[in-house]
């Protein structure tokens, strides 16, 4: 389907939903420079120890569901949230960075988020009354979920690839695409039209041998790009070629355009998390050159599958995520564009309360940290579950039930990233069926 | 040093020798000869990519022939090769225990379904398993010993290795202590029901996916079935273990079950099945393998990702339907015959017959186009290993390297554009965005260009690839294109890229055939012909 067709289609389907006139086609005002960055921390974080209650009464619930993967009260790293549910929280003991930010204004939580087509109960989920999104607990359908919102609806895009091309019009000065990747494809990306830029953990790479400087690079080029340009009789054929031109095309301008950016004396932390944001920082800092005014850039870390081993694993990810975080805030405070940038983590799901003896299984709700200068900091939004096992939110073995969806979540931060409303009920056509559009943790 | 490689004239002659002779004694007409160009097509499929002696051995014996010939020879193992270095080896010794067998040994076609069921049934050196090289080896092994057997003793034997017992956290898996809030562990249970044998959705023998009245996919399993198998898959650990709680740390032996670590519990399973309590760990483990073996999905969910792997992205529905038909009967009334699930692939008319329409075959998986590249340019380093450091980052994939237990990339795997929008799949594309496509064409060009036999100062484990035997055909240009295409993708060159590649030669004079040979070569490797199978 061309991208008009698209827009238009969905664009129909919204004014019928409404039942009116509808500013689905109105042209968002897209003035100065906004960054989305997305952290991805694959194989299913247990956010439910990262973000643990403190106060008696409820640590004892949690410590009665978590047994021997509680982490001790007294080594909880206490917050102070600007709103309270009566309950105090702390954070895992390696989160220091994460504390440190949210102390500062610069960091919230966002409670028990999931995958959902509509409000849920416990008791619809379990009886499975009520529409729920295909295959719960799978970790690839789940990071789909997350990163498509499709519910079960029949839709090949992701949320960014979308916005992507509800924005390309308005974008069309950009020298890269809106959407950049540093971790290969992904559905998120997924788009009618306007297609991603991917590049390695360690930033765009150029082809050697057709590189400036090189013999007789000029003519490989031309056989090359003559190659690419040539009709192809198969789809496959098509797809390499187009990929390999898009290659050619956009790695020249990302290498130039990050050697000449100014440099960031934030340091990074020397892992595989800290150097693709230190080439996202880079990019960000780049943006002028290459007529940069919307972005949208996805990074990942894995090893969040804590099958076993959880109480070894966890301080080393948590700590990971955490410092890397805090680096990267500080960098965007550097370049000052701290309220022009929101970082946010998504995962294929929370875990299981109850443990499999040293690890956990693969759960449903999870908590979500969001990072940057416009975001209503040192605060927990939604709402935070019963972690009691059989209880209000448990839907069996400590599979909580998320009380917020990655719908509204996506609205929020489009929502701040631009999009109109109508947009929004574009990009993530899930959200009418929630009543609250915005989640409010960003200004 | 592997091979003498002959010129193409010379298989042209061998096969007309062939037809010559007939195909035997019945009074048809004799069986119309395999050319050059389907033989290069059906080694691309079958093996780790064509060579002039293959492309005779082919022709001589036909394919039913040479399929039969190849599932008869003995298994090449990585594991004694392995045993044999001085120890302790690593990942990237047993990446050249890989290389040995896929680029030298005989043993093509079954190396080539160890690959393939590689690429399913998936264990990486990502994580837990990087300090265990022999451990996946004897895995691969094991692959490659199962990939002409029977698909039910494959299942047992997987779900007994302790490499993937380590993997997939069955390995020390215990009953429920529900004073503790402990239940068994999902990891296995899942993995084995979603990625290994039935997938998610319920399929018919065409892998068509069933609905419910409402238009939902129907689902294979929910939550309980899950639960059910994480219970049969209890009490399991280290063979040789003096307890459960002293693990061997043997991995190269079957995982062996501690009855009182068992769950007893009634488990319930796929189909309504309920397993009785009080069972032993084994006979639950063959019971539950059993009941998961018999479910009609097995046939189509790994039908296609075998032809997926093999010949082409996107089967007709009857293609996969007489795939899966084979998986289901073998035609003596066995179930799961392998050797026979591979035949029916390669030699389905939809894999034999002259590719037609654009959907037709798959872009190459980047490891096999360096692998064919190094077969028909007999690649080698003096010191005769393939010692390929960093191999997964810089092709995009690599044997048992997978980030995760979902391999490189997924079958469904469509990417956004003309194949997303017509109902197509591409898996191998998954793997291939701009940053893979420059760095994936920076490998395979320093081989055309700098790591070959005009370099003279590469050190001795740097594997190099031969250009000499292409210099008698340096000119004229258009001689030469030929003599590449014929070893690189069947004979088959676009008016396009023979304009280009012709011209690319004559930027340099005869005399300088070296230049020539370097910078077709360098053309064809990274032009779309090369990537894409039809």
């Amino acid at each position: 389907m061309q991208r008009r067709e698209f827009i238009r289609q969905a664009a129909a389907s919204t004014l019928l939903l409404a039942g009116g006139p509808f500013a689905g086609n109105a042209r968002a005002e897209l003035t100065g420079y906004r960054s989305l960055v997305c952290v991805f921390l694959l194989g299913g974080n247990d956010s439910f120890n990262l973000l643990v209650p403190r106060s008696a009464a409820e640590y004892a619930v949690y410590a009665q569901a978590r047994q021997n993967l509680a982490i001790p009260r007294a080594s909880l790293l206490p917050i102070s949230p600007l709103t309270t549910d009566g309950a105090s929280y702390g954070l895992h003991p390696a989160a220091t960075g994460l504390r440190d930010l949210f102390a500062t204004g610069e960091a919230a939580f966002v409670a028990n988020l999931g995958s959902l087509i509509q409000p849920t109960s416990r008791q619809e989920a379990i009886e499975q009354s009520v529409p729920l999104p295909p295959q719960l607990f799978s970790h690839n359908d789940q990071q789909d979920q997350w990163q498509t919102i499709r519910g079960r609806r029949d839709l090949t895009t992701g949320w960014a690839g979308r916005t992507a091309d509800l924005l390309e019009d308005a974008l069309t000065d950009q020298l890269m695409p809106m959407n950049a990747s540093l971790l290969g494809n992904l559905p998120w990306h997924a788009a009618a039209s306007a297609l991603p830029y991917s590049m390695g953990p360690t930033g765009a790479v150029e082809y050697l041998l057709l590189a400036l400087g090189v013999p007789n690079a000029a003519r490989r080029r031309q056989a090359f790009e003559a190659l690419l340009a040539a009709s192809q009789s198969s789809v496959y054929g098509r797809a390499f070629s187009a990929v390999n031109q898009r290659s050619l095309l956009y790695g020249d301008r990302v290498i130039s355009a990050i050697a000449g950016a100014p440099p960031i004396a934030t340091p990074f932390p020397t892992d595989d998390l800290g150097g693709q944001l230190q080439i996202v920082a880079r990019l960000i800092a780049s943006r002028d050159v290459l007529n940069m005014r919307r972005q949208v850039f996805i990074v990942a870390i894995g090893g969040f599958d804590t099958h076993d081993d959880q109480n070894e694993l966890q301080p080393g990810l948590f700590a990971k995520v955490s410092n890397t975080l805090a680096a990267f805030s500080a960098a965007m405070n550097e370049l000052g564009v701290a309220s022009d940038v929101t970082a946010f983590t998504m995962s294929d799901f929370g875990r299981t309360l109850t443990s499999n003896g040293d690890g956990t299984d693969h759960g449903w709700g999870s908590h979500q940290v969001v990072v940057g200068g416009a975001v209503r900091g040192g605060d927990i939004y939604g709402t935070m579950p019963s972690l009691e096992i059989d209880g209000p939110d448990d839907i069996g073995g400590g599979r909580i039930v998320p009380r917020s969806s990655v719908d509204q979540y996506a609205a929020t931060l489009l929502r701040w990233f631009g999009l109109t409303e109508g947009q929004i009920d574009l990009a993530a056509p899930g959200i009418s069926a929630f009543t609250l559009r915005d989640l409010g943790f960003l200004a | 040093m592997r091979r003498s490689l002959r010129a193409p004239v010379l298989v042209l002659l061998a096969s007309a020798l062939v037809s010559a002779c007939g195909g035997g004694g019945s009074s048809g007409p004799p069986p119309t000869p395999i050319s050059p160009a389907e033989a290069s097509r059906f080694l691309t499929q079958a093996t780790f990519g064509p060579v002039p002696e293959d492309v005779a051995d082919l022709q001589q014996r036909g394919y039913a022939g040479w399929i039969e010939h190849q599932i008869a020879l003995p298994a090449s193992r990585q594991l004694p090769y392995l045993g044999a270095l001085p120890q302790p080896v690593t990942q990237v010794d047993r990446l050249d225990a890989f290389f040995q067998n896929a680029l030298e040994r005989p043993d093509q076609l079954r190396q080539r379904v160890a690959f393939a069921l590689s690429e399913i049934f998936v264990v990486s050196d990502q994580g837990a398993l990087f300090d265990q090289p022999l451990g996946l080896a004897d895995y691969y092994d094991l692959l490659s010993a199962s990939a002409f057997g029977n698909f039910r003793e494959l299942m047992e034997r997987v779900t007994l290795s302790p490499v993937m017992g380590v993997y997939l956290s069955m390995l020390a898996n215990q009953k429920a202590d529900p004073d503790r809030n402990i239940r068994p562990d999902e990891n296995y249970a899942r993995e084995l029901l979603q990625l290994f044998t039935i997938g998610l959705v319920e399929l018919r023998t065409d892998g068509s996916v069933r609905l419910d009245n409402d238009g939902v996919p129907l689902p294979t399993f929910d939550q309980a079935v899950i639960e059910g198998f994480a219970q049969v898959n209890t009490g399991w650990t280290f063979g040789g273990s003096p307890s459960f709680e002293e693990p061997s740390f043997d991995f190269l032996r079957p995982m062996e079950p501690f009855e009182e670590f068992h769950d007893t519990q009634p488990k319930r399973l796929l189909g309504g099945v309920t397993l009785p309590a009080g069972s032993t760990a084994r006979q639950d483990l063959e019971a539950g393998l059993d009941l998961i073996f018999a479910h009609p999905n097995v046939g189509p969910f790994i039908g296609r990702q075998l032809i997926q792997r093999l010949v082409t992205s996107n089967p007709t529905p009857a293609y996969l339907a007489r795939v899966a038909g084979v998986f289901n009967n073998n035609g003596g009334g066995v179930r799961g015959d392998l050797a026979a699930v591979v035949r029916a692939i390669l030699l389905d008319p939809d894999a034999r017959a002259a590719p037609t329409g654009d959907t037709a075959g798959k872009l190459k998986e980047p490891l096999l186009r360096l692998t064919a590249l190094f077969r028909a340019y007999d690649a080698t380093a003096p010191n005769g290993r393939y010692l390929i450091e960093f191999a997964a980052p810089l092709l995009g994939q690599a044997p048992q390297q997978s980030p995760s237990v979902f391999n490189f990339f997924r079958p469904g795997y469509a990417p956004p554009g003309e194949i997303a929008s017509r109902g197509l799949v591409s898996p191998e594309m998954q793997i291939t965005t701009e940053f893979t496509a420059a760095t994936f064409a920076n490998v395979l060009g320093s081989y055309a260009v700098s790591q070959n036999n005009y370099a003279d100062d590469l050190a001795p484990d740097v594997v190099r690839i031969d250009l000499s035997t292409d210099e008698p055909f340096a000119d004229p240009p258009a001689r030469l294109v030929t003599r590449i295409a014929d070893r690189l993708t069947g004979g088959v060159v676009s008016p396009v890229l023979r304009a280009e590649a012709e011209a690319v030669a004559a930027q340099y004079p005869a005399k300088q055939g070296p230049f020539r040979i370097i910078e077709v070569l360098n053309l064809f490797l990274t032009s779309p012909e090369y990537a894409v199978q039809r």
